[in-house]
């Protein structure tokens, strides 16, 4: 049987978010949930399993940072594989990101076969 | 008569062997016997030396032809041994034929995989941008959309928005993402041509509606400066004045994206700002089919 997995995407801005779940929808197997910013996703992530996380860094209420650091305390998600999305120019966060315990970054403009190639190395997916 | 000659050659007979040899007759025969057995043997000895000779010859004429079947053999297991190289050369070149096919055709369907990827990309892109541009009857939100897009989706690092004010035959900055918008200057338009090569492309894309989008790597600004249209008129104008720095130049999607947000974002600004201020009720589906008819 084929393994499902799941993917929590982190976004606040609505067009990047549109762009990162139909560059995730070519990934077969892979079932995205959105949430808009680091508070929605960690109530997402309460309510359910995720086999990967892909966040913004920049994000009102909470941002991406946070996030990194509060799912790595979290004994249930703590293994969970986390891309964070950074923009031109921001290497300290990718950094701060990166040593918080991030997995992977991707820059922005986005590119698709780029966040589907990441995701499927992070989930170990056959090509 | 018959019996008389008969008597005499009886006679005859007798008397021949009656005859004693003489000893010179025997000597005689003797010698001559000697003679004929000397030269019996020497015959023989001549004879065997001929076999003998024949004998060596023969041997020498076998050997010389075993050695010349000796080496035909080996000629022959060469030939037989070049033509199975030549076979196999024959093998391998056939199948270097068919790698060098297959490898042909695994670049052709690279190259089609990479065209294909990219228009793939070109699609999805203009389908968020297109979706995110009407997503919102806010013009606030259509203006931060049309930002978005081109930050997000073409990485710019700094833009400006121009509408046209008709009463006082300006373009005045709107918007701004980059750079200070009060540090934007108003453009004045059909007047002497500015002398700020930003503010005269800007001017020259309003007025001919022709849009400017730098070709390969970007020089100085403005990197691309596109017209506003809605409903076939041009009523302003987006500027791009500089791109990320790992940004080089614009790609075939970003062309894409400009005309979209050419044809279609000045529309959605004003409709988002006639329906935002107009204060009008929903229309009610009587009001809309007449509108229609």
């Amino acid at each position: 049987m084929t393994p499902q997995y799941t993917c929590l995407v982190v976004e606040d801005s609505p067009m990047m978010r549109q762009l990162l779940v139909l560059a995730l929808s070519r990934v077969k197997n892979l079932h995205v949930t959105e949430a808009d910013d680091g508070v929605d996703g960690l109530r997402k992530l309460a309510s359910g399993k995720f086999d990967i996380i892909l966040t913004d860094i920049n994000m009102p209420i909470m941002d991406g940072l946070k996030l990194v650091k509060r799912v790595r305390s979290d004994p249930a998600h703590k293994d969970v594989p986390i891309i964070v999305v950074t923009t031109e120019g921001s290497d300290e966060d990718r950094e701060r990101a990166l040593q918080l315990g991030a997995n992977a970054y991707i820059t922005k403009p986005i590119q698709a076969p780029q966040v589907i190639a990441k995701v499927r190395s992070l989930l170990k997916m056959d090509v | 008569m018959i019996r008389f000659r008969s008597m005499a050659a009886k006679k005859a007979r007798v008397n021949r062997r009656g005859d004693a040899p003489t000893p010179v007759k025997k000597d005689d025969l003797k010698q001559k016997r000697d003679a004929f057995l000397q030269t019996f043997f020497k015959r023989g000895a001549a004879l065997t030396d001929e076999l003998v000779a024949e004998n060596k010859r023969l041997r020498s004429q076998i050997e010389a032809l075993e050695e010349e079947g000796a080496s035909l053999r080996t000629q022959l297991a060469s030939d037989n041994a070049i033509r199975d190289l030549l076979r196999k050369i024959g093998q391998l070149e056939r199948e270097k034929a068919r790698l060098l096919s297959a490898v042909h055709d695994q670049a052709d369907i690279s190259s089609r995989f990479a065209e294909v990827e990219s228009e793939l990309e070109s699609f999805a892109n203009l389908y968020v941008a297109s979706s995110q541009l009407h997503a919102s009857v806010e013009v606030r939100a259509v203006v931060r959309n049309v930002r978005e897009l081109l930050m997000q989706l073409v990485g710019v690092r700094s833009l400006g928005i121009y509408f046209v004010d008709d009463a006082e035959h300006h373009l005045v900055p709107i918007a701004s993402d980059g750079v200070d918008l009060a540090a934007l200057p108003k453009i004045a338009l059909r007047h002497a041509a500015p002398a700020d090569t930003v503010a005269a492309a800007i001017e020259r894309t309003f007025l001919t509606g022709v849009p400017h989008v730098a070709e390969g790597h970007i020089g100085a600004a403005p990197a691309a400066c596109v017209p506003l249209e809605f409903s076939n008129r041009v009523i302003g104008a987006i500027v791009i004045y500089a791109l990320l720095g790992h940004k080089k130049g614009f790609v075939a999607v970003d062309r894409e994206l400009l005309k979209l947000l050419e044809t279609q974002a000045g529309g959605a600004i004003v409709s988002a700002y006639l329906l935002e201020y107009a204060d009008a009720p929903m229309p009610t589906a009587d009001a809309l089919r007449k509108a229609c008819a």
